[in-house]
């Protein structure tokens, strides 16, 4: 999509522009309700919001700033080891754990991003695959730290007390969906306002004409660094949320095999839109728990949706709708 | 725009739409389907059915499977129908714990089963012990599941890494000598497999070298080089599946077999036929075994199976089989499928001749859920005659001598309130 769309998206009536986003959160709080009529479950949608959180960060650094990273993985993956590492071995504190898992994923990422924010195209890819492959086998290897392939089992998410009230969140009710959906609100609601201001215009910039950007001033490689630290402490506190969604953290969260997934989710979804990702994530993870149930090829429909979205939706589901709007 | 072509675009999509909705039906409808007259008693099995254990976890499917078929066929249970509902756990730890979630949380199956992969198997039993959920394994085989980490809920069919360690060991020093060599594989199952083999070898007083290699290892080259500088008397291959097939390719390939015996745990039937003349040898452990001459229904439930199936039973298929008439029997003692309650009544619980197809007594130790079948030691030959005539079983060490006591287990067996 063109610059153009994009403020043409924006400029739209207030009208059409609050309607969609009241009738999506009205459909994510109302999930407790619906979803077990059309046959879904709660930690469904759960894995749907922590999924689309981590694509949503993932698409900061690809659809706004336009730079392909191909190994978010590892930041995702990061903050699950660290929220569930917290949990079992320093504190039975779910804030802490948060806290804990979004700073190890942010700041490897940020130290990592220092190394590589000069790098372009398919270099930039390939260093970031090989750092998440580094994380990968240190986590299949470290058996006492981590479990190794077994995975770090023997923590839970612990209630978060808030002075005398208890946000009673270990139980499988919907308190735990709610606690989700505050996060992922919060930092969804962080990257809206981090898109608007000049550091986010000046990443579009830089998706538009790195060249052009560059010779307006904007120090390039600093904020390419920026957006890929940011992109990757989103992505990690989505990590550290799916450690507490399974009470579970393993390396395949740290394999690029899921960083390919967060793509497709991402691309599927529609890249260029704020929302496109969460779109792409729910579409992802529903067809993969229900296909999956039915068929151990289940990886060939989600193959054959891509195949399809990509030539015939080429700006993903939900890029296909503004593009409409604009015309 | 023009209107035309709007209306043009609009048609389009809604065709596009529709042929969407249509194409999803075939997905949403089974979930809303009214309650029938009879609900099923619902039983969930997760397994690797991709992967490198995928073999022996479609055998344990196709086992459990026939086995569904045989109670539905006898009024199934409590007079409910059973319904097998199949998950892919893709031999990923991660993966198999989210299908536990979801066969618990959306489809509420009364009793959970698996994995072959013990790390999955593990992680699972933390799931469905947080969900009160009854849940046996088949066929993981890490000590700590009936161990150290034993579970109020959790049961399990094959042996430990233990039993199969203890039954096996005097075997192979007799044979071939007390200088090993192990290739195993780095998750649960390899650790306490080692560890257990490593515990027998040393009271034997020998020694040893070994490699541990990712689970899913294909190239076992710089391994293989490894075990020939080290000259053992045996390699014990305690890889699984298409790994374990793998490495037995390279070896006679490497010529190994001329310097070194081959022996280990488990090098079950299916990988058995996978691998070439000249690795089909060595002194082995079967859990089961298709061929026991003299023994009450063994012969029967073999032409049956073969005649249903069309193959030849496996250990697999007999974990799947005697898993699913587990539950039954649980459920008609303790006339409930509620997880206490079922777990109740599996404590103790001996199989009868026809399920448990071997000689003995065959329970379910209450002290660590463990049943305690026997352990077929003996040598892996070629086919003779019989295509699946792979084993001459050598001696039956009984499930309780593996075993040894409860205590040395480390389980301390706490249940609800």
């Amino acid at each position: 999509m063109n610059g153009a769309a994009v403020v043409a998206a924006i400029r739209r009536p207030a009208e059409t522009r609050w309607l969609p986003l009241a009738a999506l959160w009205a459909v994510l709080l109302a999930v407790p309700l619906w979803l077990p009529l059309v046959g879904g479950y709660t930690a469904l949608a759960g894995r749907v919001l922590v999924l689309g959180l981590a694509a949503i960060g993932f698409n900061l650094l690809l659809g706004f700033t336009g730079v392909m990273s191909f190994g978010h993985a590892a930041y995702f993956g990061l903050g699950a080891y660290g929220a569930g590492l917290t949990l079992r071995y320093l504190a039975a504190s779910t804030p802490l754990a948060m806290l804990l898992g979004t700073l190890l994923g942010g700041v490897a990422g940020t130290l990592f991003g220092l190394l590589i924010a000069r790098r372009r195209g398919v270099y930039f890819a390939m260093v970031t695959i090989a750092f998440g492959q580094v994380c990968y086998y240190i986590a299949y290897s470290w058996n006492d730290l981590t479990g190794g392939f077994d995975g770090l089992r023997g923590f839970r998410r612990a209630p978060i007390g808030l002075g005398p009230l208890v946000l009673d969140i270990a139980g499988d009710g919907p308190a735990f969906y709610y606690f989700l959906l505050g996060v992922f609100a919060a930092a969804v609601a962080l990257m809206g306002l981090l898109l608007r201001s000049p550091l986010g215009h000046s990443f579009i910039a830089i998706r538009e004409n790195e060249r052009r950007a560059r010779f307006l001033g904007i120090p390039v490689e600093r904020h390419i660094w920026l957006s890929f630290s940011i992109s990757c402490g989103f992505t990690a506190l989505a990590g550290s949320l799916y450690a507490l969604l399974n009470n579970f953290a393993d390396p395949l969260g740290l394999h690029y095999s899921l960083s390919g997934e967060i793509v497709i989710m991402t691309v599927m979804g529609g890249m260029r839109t704020f929302w496109g990702p969460l779109l792409g994530a729910a579409v992802f993870v529903v067809l993969q728990d229900y296909i999956s149930s039915m068929t151990t090829n289940w990886m060939s429909f989600i193959g054959l949706l891509f195949v399809v979205v990509v030539l015939f939706f080429p700006r993903g589901l939900l890029g296909f709708l503004p593009r409409r709007g604009a015309r | 725009m023009k209107a035309g072509k709007l209306s043009g675009v609009l048609r389009r999509r809604t065709i596009l739409t529709a042929g969407v909705a249509i194409g999803a039906l075939p997905i949403a409808s089974p979930f809303i389907l009214p309650a029938r007259g009879e609900t099923p008693v619902k039983l969930g099995w997760v397994d690797p059915l991709t992967g490198i254990l995928s073999a022996l976890a479609q055998s344990e499917v196709e086992g459990a499977r026939y086995a569904v078929a045989e109670v539905n066929g006898k009024g199934g249970i409590l007079g409910r129908p059973v319904e097998l509902l199949v998950e892919d756990s893709a031999n990923d730890v991660g993966t198999g714990v989210q299908k536990t979630r979801k066969l618990i949380d959306r489809d509420q199956v009364d009793a959970i089963f698996g994995d072959v992969n013990s790390g999955i198997a593990y992680a699972m039993s933390q799931v469905t012990n947080e969900k009160k959920v009854f849940h046996i394994v088949p066929g993981g085989h890490t000590d700590p599941i009936t161990g150290a980490d034993c579970k109020w809920n959790v049961f399990r069919i094959c042996n430990t890494t233990s039993m199969d360690a203890a039954a096996i060991t005097p075997e192979l020093v007799k044979t071939f000598g007390k200088k090993w060599f192990f290739i195993t594989p780095d998750y649960a199952y390899g650790h306490t497999l080692q560890d257990a083999f490593v515990k027998n070898l040393k009271k034997a007083g020998g020694s040893y070298d070994g490699d541990m290699l990712p689970i899913n290892t294909s190239d076992f080259s710089a391994t293989l080089i490894k075990a020939k500088g080290y000259g053992p008397n045996v390699l014990l291959n305690n890889m699984g599946g298409l790994a374990q097939i793998n490495c037995m390719k390279q070896f006679t390939q490497f010529g190994l077999g001329k310097d070194m015996g081959l022996g280990g745990a488990l090098f079950e039937i299916e990988s058995i036929k996978g691998v070439p003349k000249d690795a089909q040898t060595g002194w082995w452990v079967m859990e089961w075994w298709w061929n026991q001459p003299g023994v009450p229904h063994v012969a029967d439930f073999v032409a049956a199976f073969r005649k249903g199936a069309g193959k030849t039973p496996s250990a697999r298929h007999w974990f799947g089989y005697a898993g699913i008439h587990s539950v039954r029997l649980a459920a008609e003692r303790a006339k409930s499928l509620a997880g206490p309650k079922l777990a109740a009544a599996m404590e103790d619980l001996e199989l009868p001749p026809d399920v448990a197809l071997q000689p003995g007594k065959v329970r379910y130790r209450a002290g660590d859920h463990e049943l305690m079948s026997n352990v077929f030691v003996g040598q892996v030959h070629p086919p003779k005659g019989d295509a699946d005539d792979v084993f001459a079983t050598a001696a039956l060490v009984p499930g309780e001598a593996a075993a040894g006591p409860v205590a040395e287990t480390g389980c301390k067996m706490s249940h609800p309130a």
